[in-house]
């Protein structure tokens, strides 16, 4: 009874290709690369994409983008309380004219026109946080320091 | 805690270690020379996660703030590289949930800021245009894939770390990194196989 060969598994050639792999692990690729033309194929593949990505060079910010940019993390702070700020007077302002709207002795069309896309807006921003609370237990990154 | 400011720089080129503990102890010349060694990587990791030059600067600045509030936290040893890019990719993933601002082709912007730019030119232009075209077209190609096939092969391919520190950015065994990567490049490969009848220029030279 003959038996079959070990079946070879592909995620080595990224592994050899990227040096990490053991001396046993990398004389093993080497003889299937001399072996299994198909291998060789996809290695040689691998090979020029990785070259390729690595030669890739992105166009970098300047100083000045840098210096745009919060520097303390009371600058941050502050900035995220403006618009904590800005937020409070938003939905106080609308609330406050919408309660107006809706007692003042005005048609129901102009009622509508006013109250509808308010309305769109205040439920966009709902279904937005609702989304956010129920993917919360499950966010697999939550407990990860950001 | 301010984010240094690299145009003031004085401090010598020093063992990463050293000015990690010379930033904890509140060394400016230590902070700024942090800052300015791993600024630009944060910046490129939150680029190609991300595909847009604003983000990717927000991003970038916030998990150097973050990272210089977290110092007293960092264990004195470890490469500073990998920490910091997982607070990277940490808060694009974030900005990723909350605006869905990833792009599908992220070179396609129409002043160009985002196409990689090339430092080797060589003699002939030939060979010089299919470099630039195979660069611009895995690009492309990587930014159809899933995002944990995209942000694996950034890490290794773009930003060059090993499967160790890949292991500690993203939270997994480092077993599992040739696996996934493997995954992602093979899955590349297929995208630039199926371009059309230029397909994957086998006969391409780097």
């Amino acid at each position: 009874m003959s038996k079959n060969p070990p079946l070879f598994d592909e995620s080595l050639l990224s592994g050899y290709l990227d040096g990490e792999l053991t001396q046993a692990e990398s004389q093993r690729v080497r003889l299937h690369l001399e072996t299994d033309p198909e291998a060789r194929r996809i290695f040689d593949d691998l090979s020029r994409m990785r070259q390729a990505a690595r030669g890739t060079r992105f166009r970098l910010p300047d100083d000045r983008q840098w210096d745009e940019r919060p520097k303390h993390s009371g600058s941050r702070l502050a900035r995220d309380a403006g618009w904590l700020l800005l937020a409070i007077w938003l939905v106080a302002t609308t609330g406050f004219g919408l309660y107006h709207l809706a007692v003042s002795p005005e048609g129901l069309w102009l009622k509508l026109t006013i109250f509808a896309p308010l309305s769109g807006i205040a439920l966009l921003f709902g279904s937005t946080v609702l989304d956010r609370l129920k993917t919360l237990p499950t966010d697999r990154y939550r407990r990860v320091e950001k | 805690m301010a984010i240094p400011q690299p145009s003031i720089l004085t401090a010598p080129a020093s063992a990463e270690s050293e000015l990690v503990s010379l930033a904890r102890s509140g060394d400016a010349a230590a902070c700024d020379e942090l800052a300015r060694r791993f600024r630009q990587p944060a910046y490129l990791l939150a680029l190609q996660l991300l595909g847009d030059q604003e983000d990717a600067l927000d991003v970038a600045q916030d998990s150097l703030l973050r990272f210089f509030t977290k110092l007293h936290r960092f264990r004195s040893g470890l490469p500073v590289k990998p920490w910091l890019l997982s607070i990277v990719r940490n808060r694009a993933l974030d900005l990723v949930r909350r605006k869905k601002v990833r792009r599908a082709e992220p070179l396609e912007n129409e002043e160009g800021d985002y196409r990689p730019e090339l430092i080797d030119h060589g003699v002939d232009p030939e060979t010089d245009y299919a470099r630039r075209e195979l660069k611009e077209r895995l690009w492309r190609a990587l930014g159809l894939l899933p995002a944990n096939q995209r942000e694996i092969l950034v890490l290794r391919d773009y930003q060059d770390l090993s499967y160790a520190e890949i292991a500690r950015v993203l939270d997994v065994p480092v077993g599992t990194v040739m696996s996934r990567l493997h995954r992602a490049r093979a899955g590349l490969r297929v995208l630039l196989e199926r371009e059309g009848s230029a397909g994957f220029p086998r006969s391409t030279a780097l």
